[in-house]
């Protein structure tokens, strides 16, 4: 590089850390994050809305035998998170699926941590990985989805395969956008875009990242451990 | 007043929730249980926003 073009690198940097600064303005946060906690808001009513119609339908639903019970008797053995095998002896990865998720939600904090840092390094490789495994979650509902339709759950099948698909597809639609948003970061990221000063961008992924991992627990224990609880009695 | 502290205007709806909840279980009358869902999802979006608009004051 020469004289002029690492000046000229130098001058931007500058700016564009002065344009941080000035967005931030004083003790505030940056106008990304600010725009991502109001955009996760409205999120946390979406969401609401899918939980709020899938309570309601477990409080009314009536299964085939006339027996008020959810998730129906057919797709029971299905739902159960803790065992490695259906029935028809195909992986159940509905756990593995969850621990990956958290996994990423650290993987993604640690990338932050590092860039406030001023380790670019750090940044890269901890949001490289929670790319991987996010687009490794989409690939194990995939087969999920896979299993579970070859099972005879399907959208159409019960109100509760319609509920369960629509939830854990839009989930599933909201991880897709998170991983586009973890590449976009982590190319800009290889560019040099992201200082200790100047990371909004970052910060404001990692919010949405993590928003998207804490809808998926509240899922996942309503579908899956909630049953558990109210098969014993608890609930 | 600072943007977390204003963040607990959220609590309010999380506590209507559990006398919307409570409420109907003592007297017997079936819960609202999209309306009792809805109520905590407001408390957090709740605070959320308070959140965006004190850190908004502070900024300008």
């Amino acid at each position: 590089m020469t004289a002029d073009a690492t000046s000229l690198t130098t001058q931007a940097e500058t700016q564009t850390e002065a344009h941080a600064v000035e967005a931030h303005g004083s003790g505030g946060i940056g106008n990304p994050v600010l725009g991502m906690l109001l955009f996760i808001a409205s999120e946390v009513m979406f969401f609401a809305g899918l939980f709020a119609a899938y309570f309601t339908i477990r409080a009314n639903f009536i299964d085939i035998d006339g027996v008020r019970r959810w998730p129906p008797l057919a797709y029971d053995a299905l739902l159960q998170p803790f065992r490695l095998f259906t029935d028809s002896g195909q992986l159940n990865l509905i756990v593995p699926a969850t621990i990956i998720l958290i996994l990423s939600s650290v993987t993604c904090q640690l990338g932050v941590n590092a860039i406030k840092r001023g380790d670019r390094t750090g940044f890269l490789r901890n949001f490289a990985v929670t790319l991987v495994l996010g687009g490794t979650f989409l690939l194990m509902q995939a087969y999920d989805y896979s299993v579970l339709i070859n099972e005879g759950l399907t959208m159409g099948a019960t109100t509760f395969g319609t509920t369960y698909f629509t939830m854990t597809g839009f989930h599933g639609a909201h991880v897709f956008g998170g991983v586009l948003m973890l590449g976009v970061v982590a190319y800009r990221g290889m560019a040099g875009q992201f200082s200790a000063k100047h990371h909004d961008m970052v910060e404001a992924t990692s919010l949405y990242w993590h928003f998207v991992d804490i809808v998926w627990i509240v899922l996942f224990s309503v579908i899956y451990l909630l049953p558990l609880l109210s098969r014993k009695g608890a609930l | 007043m600072k943007p977390r502290r204003a963040a607990l205007v959220g609590l309010v709806f999380p506590l209507i929730a559990v006398v919307y909840f409570v409420v109907p279980t003592v007297v017997g009358a079936p819960v609202d249980y999209a309306g009792v869902t809805l109520l905590l999802a407001l408390g957090v979006a709740v605070s959320l926003m308070a959140f965006v608009l004190f850190s908004g004051i502070q900024k300008s």
